[in-house]
């Protein structure tokens, strides 16, 4: 019985124990400066958004066609 | 070689199955711009409506109520898989039969040595077998649900089968030809990615009408054309416009759009997280640098790994729901899983207790209809996520250890540590890294889908945190290739 | 034999470095991933499938593509014949 409560106590540790280290590494953690950041966010925006737009356009081409056949 | 092996079945089909060959020399850089746009064009324009389907599959017409609708609809975004489509499944099965077939391999219950080359290829073969066979099996269970209607001839069967194994093997042709060497990195994730990429426009700046009602009025599918659009149209007052246009909930609302942009823009943040080790050169005296360890050490793979977990859970359910027990409420499968109930003519939610492991379609069902679903859910998505993390750094060779062989081999020590001290100061932190990070990000996943974006907010969040991986060896490419290309000078940033 | 060796000293640092690498190979031994033998492949955050060429119908890249595109024309003909003909199926 003291076994199983203690390894019951040890699985009640391990979330604990996990966020602790969690937050600890992220306190260590460097944190992207605000001028950085935003140049990141426009750089990766910018290239998701043309990217996204060009698979658009080839999605529209469905339109006519689905006209067409349907 | 004693005992049996899982990879050896593979073998007699490795004749038959297409290679993609390796290219002779390096592709140049803008050849795999080229490249990788065009596969992913392809397999946005393979999006293509399945032929031979009954007539009546339109969402207008389908009122009956007996019609099976698609079960899948929260993970669809994920996977870039669209209903009715040749691409039925999306990426599904290329990304889980890569997925499984490594865990497997890693926690040794498929037993590969990587350091043959037969074997290496074999495994590789049994995986793309492990993919289209999945197509196959997927497609098949569709049909025989019901899905593409009740009476199919077996001639459409026949046509149903073939098109979806032939649009699944080119799938897979189309990621190897990207992974082979021709295209950036990652096929699948290129792929995944460039198509979140092209939801997400059509979601926010679609211009495309849609139907929405009987009375014959269309609205755009994107959250802001449509604002402008109620904004100006005759039927609508302008309060009436502004607010329809923040909660329709049949096609992308504002609200939708900007709660995804909120998560992309915290996976930014995230991904911009990093652990900075101290390293100096052996070799050079005087040459410090930092070795940066990302939070997000597995970027959104243990996403990717939580959802085929998911898929899979749900496709059982289907199969013993639907195709087993044809959805009936007096039947015993339904009473334990729980069964179908249809929304909108479109979409096939699954009840209790099925509905426990389903993203609710909106925050307030979520609350009156399915107040356990958080908690299981996120459970569901926190665990599987780290431990697939925890797992995943260890066996995908980015180890601690296998970071310290790198750094002996190039000479490169961590600034206050001995040689042999490298590997367990890098134990330290890239486990609690890649776990910590794959566990925030479930949190970020289950924050989205708690608040009804069916899907849309763990795709945005795979998607981001795809392109900030491929964004990263794109650049290294870049320059090592020493900066030069023609096409980033017109287009400015290359496929993101 | 004459003399017992004092404990520590070279042969214990030895013995502990024979330890530590015959470990190390050990661990090395069995791989669990491609990239972990140093092929390529999956990194950390990186999922590659296909890096080693396999046996198989060698078919080159283009080939790939234009098959795809030709795959999807024909089911759009299928469409059509499928319109023209009334009903097909």
């Amino acid at each position: 019985m003291a076994k199983n409560n203690n390894q019951l106590e040890r699985l009640a540790e391990a979330p604990v124990e996990f966020i602790k280290d969690g937050t600890a590494f992220i306190q260590k953690c460097k944190k992207p400066g605000n001028k950085d950041f935003l140049k990141i966010v426009r750089a990766v925006g910018i290239g998701f958004v043309a990217v996204g737009i060009i698979g658009y356009a080839i999605k529209l081409l469905h339109i006519p066609i689905r006209y067409l056949i349907v | 070689m004693a005992g049996f092996r899982l990879i050896e079945l593979a073998k007699p089909f490795a004749p038959l199955l297409p290679e993609v060959e390796l290219p002779y020399e390096k592709i140049g850089f803008d050849d795999k711009v080229v490249y990788t746009i065009c596969a992913a064009l392809i397999y946005v324009f393979g999006q293509f409506p399945l032929a031979g389907l009954a007539k009546n599959s339109g969402l207008e017409e389908q009122g009956s109520a007996g019609a099976v609708l698609d079960p899948i609809y929260f993970v669809r975004g994920v996977f870039a898989a669209e209903p009715k489509t040749l691409l039925e499944f999306g990426i599904f099965p290329v990304v889980s039969s890569a997925l499984i077939m490594q865990v497997l391999a890693g926690l040794k219950l498929v037993r590969v040595n990587f350091k043959v080359r037969q074997d290496r290829e074999l495994f590789q073969t049994s995986t793309k077998l492990f993919a289209i066979l999945q197509y196959v099996v997927l497609a098949n269970v569709f049909i025989f649900s019901g899905y593409y209607g009740t009476a199919l001839s077996v001639f459409q069967i026949v046509l149903l089968n073939l098109q979806l194994a032939a649009a699944g093997l080119f799938v897979t042709l189309l990621v190897e030809v990207i992974d082979k060497g021709y295209g950036f990195a990652s096929g699948a994730m290129a792929i995944t990615t460039i198509n979140i990429a092209t939801n997400f426009a059509a979601d926010v700046l679609g211009v495309n009408q849609i139907l929405v009602d009987s009375e014959g009025h269309r609205e755009a599918q994107g959250a802001v054309i449509n604002l402008f659009q109620s904004l100006r149209s005759s039927h609508k007052t302008i309060v009436g416009g502004i607010v329809g246009a923040f909660n329709r909930d049949y096609l992308p609302n504002l609200t939708t759009s900007l709660l995804v942009i909120a998560l992309a823009g915290a996976v930014c943040l995230l991904n911009n997280f990093r652990f900075e080790l101290p390293i100096r050169s052996t070799r050079a005296r005087g040459v410090n640098n930092v070795y940066p360890i990302r939070l997000l050490y597995v970027g959104g793979l243990s996403v990717l790994f939580s959802y085929v977990l998911l898929f899979y859970i749900h496709i059982l359910a289907f199969i013993l729901v639907q195709v087993v027990a044809r959805n009936d409420p007096s039947s015993l499968l339904y009473k334990i899983i729980g069964g179908y109930a249809s929304s909108n003519n479109l979409l096939y939610v699954p009840q209790f207790p099925l509905s426990l492991l389903t993203p609710p379609k909106s925050f307030i069902e979520c609350l009156t209809r399915q107040p356990f679903t958080p908690f299981v859910f996120s459970a569901f998505m926190i665990v599987t996520g780290i431990w697939f993390a925890g797992l995943w750094q260890a066996i995908s060779g980015a180890s601690a250890r296998d970071i310290s062989v790198q750094f002996k081999d190039q000479g490169i020590t961590l600034t206050g540590h001995r040689e042999q001290g490298i590997t367990k100061e890098l134990e330290k932190i890239v486990p609690v890294a890649s776990t910590t990070g794959a566990g925030i990000l479930a949190i970020l996943v289950v924050v989205g889908e708690l608040l009804g974006l069916k899907g849309k907010g763990a795709s945005i969040i795979v998607g981001v945190s795809g392109a900030f991986s491929l964004l990263e060896l794109i650049t290294a490419e870049f320059q090592q290739s020493g900066g030069q290309s023609a096409l980033t000078q017109v287009l400015g940033v290359t496929g993101a | 034999m004459s003399t017992p060796t004092p404990p520590g000293g070279q042969r214990t640092l030895q013995k502990r470095r024979q330890a530590q690498s015959a470990k190390d190979k050990q661990q090395k031994q069995t791989p669990a991933s491609t990239r972990q033998a140093g092929f390529g492949g999956s990194s950390n955050s990186i999922l590659k499938l296909y890096t080693d060429e396999a046996n198989g119908l060698r078919v080159d890249p283009l080939v790939v593509l234009f098959l795809a595109v030709g795959f999807i024309f024909s089911v759009v003909a299928l469409h059509v014949v499928a319109k023209i003909t009334g009903k097909l199926f």
